[in-house]
């Protein structure tokens, strides 16, 4: 019984080891067309999908995957698929370890690309790691525009990405002087997390004239940095039948962590929330209704 | 030292420069030292990057002028707690221009390997501020066997762990296989084993220095932040005379964006162990603790209190996390803490705790490197039995 579940077993595991080579074979054979120039770009971009298992198998299959994505007489399309392959490869952090440094150099150097994608997805994979060459670049772009490698909006994003990147006074000079929309509620979206911007975020939040996805991101960052401000105004936005919804939501959070008992006792404001947790708005934003008066109500 | 104002305005080529001009001059190299310490004028209001690499173009001088004994903490620290490439790779060159070797140096690289060899990567050590953007330079890894090799056999502590990082499996990547022969073999060096002995002759004694402690009669007073006031985990008001007079206490600092997991989120834990000892010794009573965030603006009472508890750190009105709600000044200059801002925000700082005397004055602090839970707990209830023996002395006056 013993040897037969002995040679059950071994039998099992040499199966598992004999797929596992295989995998790992066609993987190596993915690569080596992937990385061959004189297939089509359509087989390549195929093949390239299937090889990260293979990327760090030997040094010679990696550095002829960062081949693939440094130069840039390669269709770009087949380099982004390099690049996704590698960045695959990569979530194995103890199998590309070894990879690692090569990889790094090389996105530094696409970080510089004449192509726009690639050098945003670069500095966006760079910029997730903190890196302090992707976060230099980043801010050299901000402050002198003609040197940037991504748009405002873009860099603000990927700076956002570290709390610790230098990036609150670039951010207040677009909120200031915003080169477009989309920048400047990217320069509010990262200063959410500067605890002295919240006189920004609260003057934001009661202008009504203001932008709703501004008043939104206001009401978001006040409730992060002073709660205690955003539930100040939160009884008069909730009292307001022409405010919007989401914000509306955003107020009755504050008021549902950090509010007290005395709510209970406001029957106007009971009344509005009654009403909104019935109304027209999005479910969602009437379940934060309802978790109010679960706990305030009667 | 130079106006605070016009030091940290100076841009960083023109720290390079001075950091290099310090180097050259014989007279002067005590200074790199100085440029090392947190709450240095030039690191006010940079961000964390522009710190890493100021810090580094320090160490890189120290490499190669000398470690001194006062700048081996600083090197010593990186390696214990750094997580950024650049800094450990530096401090790693520079341990070995250190003109002491000795075995208690090894546990320190050692560790500094295990934490960055998932984070290795190229670095450039040529200019100011380079980055590398090709992987034909120096990795910290490779510095770290290097500083192995160097430290020969006096590394042969670590041996063993470092022939475990040439398996297959779990080891180092194959293209770093030579540099660990060449540290197995330097430390092997068969011939001068037995010669070695007890190799602590020339090591500050002690050895590296984290611990320091005031006389009673030498602690500075708490006139000036006596009325400061905290608000703890839960929100409650509390002064620094009403919860640190008394009794004796522990103090660590720390705050919860904190990115570097050997950092703050350790001190943090090692405090609910620190607290798990006093308990067992039955002193959670007569020994407060205190975890005092460096980020007072954004460590809302909500987020102290997350913290704490996700860390394991036993929370009441003798236990407390706690902010500053007047700002970091008065507690900067009191303890003179090792940290330094951007604007409201830390940009660097040490691991560091106190051991505070019944009167609130810092008695000892322990600073840079691993905080030992066990030695701070015994260095607390050496200040608790102050406490009694001066009650027994003034009792005996009385009598």
């Amino acid at each position: 019984m013993v040897t037969k579940r002995k040679a059950a077993t071994s039998s099992k595991s040499a199966n598992k080891n004999n797929k596992n080579a295989a995998t790992k074979r066609s993987a190596r054979s993915a690569l080596s067309v992937g990385t061959n120039t004189r297939r089509t770009a359509k087989e390549r971009i195929a093949a390239l999908a299937e090889a990260p298992l293979a990327v760090c198998e030997s040094d010679k299959d990696l550095q002829a995957m960062l081949n693939v994505l440094r130069n840039q007489d390669e269709p770009v399309e087949v380099r982004l698929a390099a690049l996704k392959s590698l960045q695959a490869a990569s979530f194995s952090v103890i199998a590309f370890e070894s990879c690692r440094g090569d990889y790094l150099a090389t996105l530094r150097q696409v970080a510089e690309d004449p192509n726009p994608e690639l050098r945003q997805r670069a500095l966006g994979l760079l910029a997730r790691k903190k890196d302090g060459f992707a976060q230099k670049k980043l801010l050299e772009g901000l402050k002198n525009p003609d040197k940037a490698l991504v748009p405002p909006e873009k860099a603000l994003q990927l700076l956002s990405y570290d709390v610790h990147a230098e990036a609150y006074s670039a951010a207040r000079a677009i909120v200031n002087k915003p080169p477009n929309d989309d920048a400047r509620r990217e320069a509010l979206r990262l200063l959410a997390a500067d605890a002295s911007a919240a006189p920004l975020f609260e003057k934001l939040l009661l202008d009504k004239n203001e932008l709703r996805e501004i008043r939104q991101i206001a009401a978001s960052a006040l409730h992060a940095l002073k709660p205690e401000k955003l539930q100040e105004h939160a009884r008069e936005i909730l009292l307001d039948k022409s405010d919007y919804d989401d914000i509306k939501a955003t107020s009755l959070t504050a008021l549902t962590q950090f509010g007290d008992e005395a709510l209970g006792k406001d029957k106007a404001l009971l009344k509005s929330v009654d009403r909104f947790s019935v109304g027209k708005a999005l479910s969602k934003y009437k379940q934060s209704a309802r978790r109010f008066l679960s706990k305030y109500g009667q | 030292m130079q106006n605070a104002t016009t030091v940290s305005a100076q841009s960083e080529p023109q720290f390079a420069a001075l950091v290099d001009a310090i180097a050259a001059d014989p007279d002067r190299r005590g200074q790199l030292t100085d440029l090392l310490r947190e709450d240095h004028p030039f690191y006010h209001e940079r961000g964390a990057a522009t710190i890493v690499r100021m810090r580094g173009w320090v160490l890189l001088a120290i490499a190669r002028t000398g470690v001194s004994d006062a700048a081996l903490i600083f090197v010593l620290e990186e390696l214990d707690t750094g997580i950024d490439a650049y800094l450990v790779a530096a401090a790693a060159r520079a341990l070995r221009s250190y003109p002491h070797p000795t075995e208690n140096l090894a546990p320190f690289v050692m560790r500094a390997l295990a934490t960055i060899r998932y984070r290795d990567e190229p670095v450039s050590f040529e200019n100011y501020g380079e980055y590398a953007v090709s992987s034909t330079g120096t990795t910290p890894v490779r510095e770290l066997l290097a500083t192995l090799a160097w430290l020969g056999p006096h590394a042969r502590g670590v041996l063993r762990e470092l022939e475990s990082l040439r398996a297959r499996s779990s080891g180092l990547p194959r293209k770093l296989r030579i540099d660990i022969d060449r540290a197995v073999q330097a430390i092997r060096g068969a011939d001068q084993v037995e010669e070695l002995g007890s190799d602590t002759c020339c090591t500050p004694p002690g050895g590296p220095r984290n611990t320091a402690y005031w006389p009673l009669n030498s602690r500075c007073g708490v006139e000036t932040i006596e009325a400061a006031v905290f608000e703890d985990h839960q929100g409650d008001l509390v002064t620094f005379k009403e919860f640190f007079r008394g009794q004796p206490s522990i103090v660590v600092f720390f705050y919860t964006r904190c990115g570097n997991p050997m950092k703050c989120s350790l001190t943090v834990t090692k405090l609910a162990r620190i607290q798990k000892l006093l308990e067992a010794q039955g002193l959670a009573d007569r020994i407060h603790t205190a975890a005092i965030t460096y980020d007072p603006a954004f460590d809302l009472p909500e987020r102290l209190h997350v913290y704490g508890r996700d860390r394991g750190v036993r929370m009441n009105a003798r236990h407390r996390l706690l902010r500053a709600t007047d700002g970091m000044d008065l507690l900067c200059a009191h303890f003179k803490l090792g940290v330094n801002f951007i604007e409201s925000l830390v940009n660097r700082h040490r691991v560091e705790a106190y051991i505070l005397d019944v009167e609130g004055r810092v008695a000892v602090s322990f600073e840079r490197i691993h905080l030992d839970e066990q030695q701070i707990v015994t260095r607390a209830i050496e200040v608790l039995k102050e406490k009694e023996s001066c009650s027994r002395i003034r009792a005996q006056r009385i009598d």
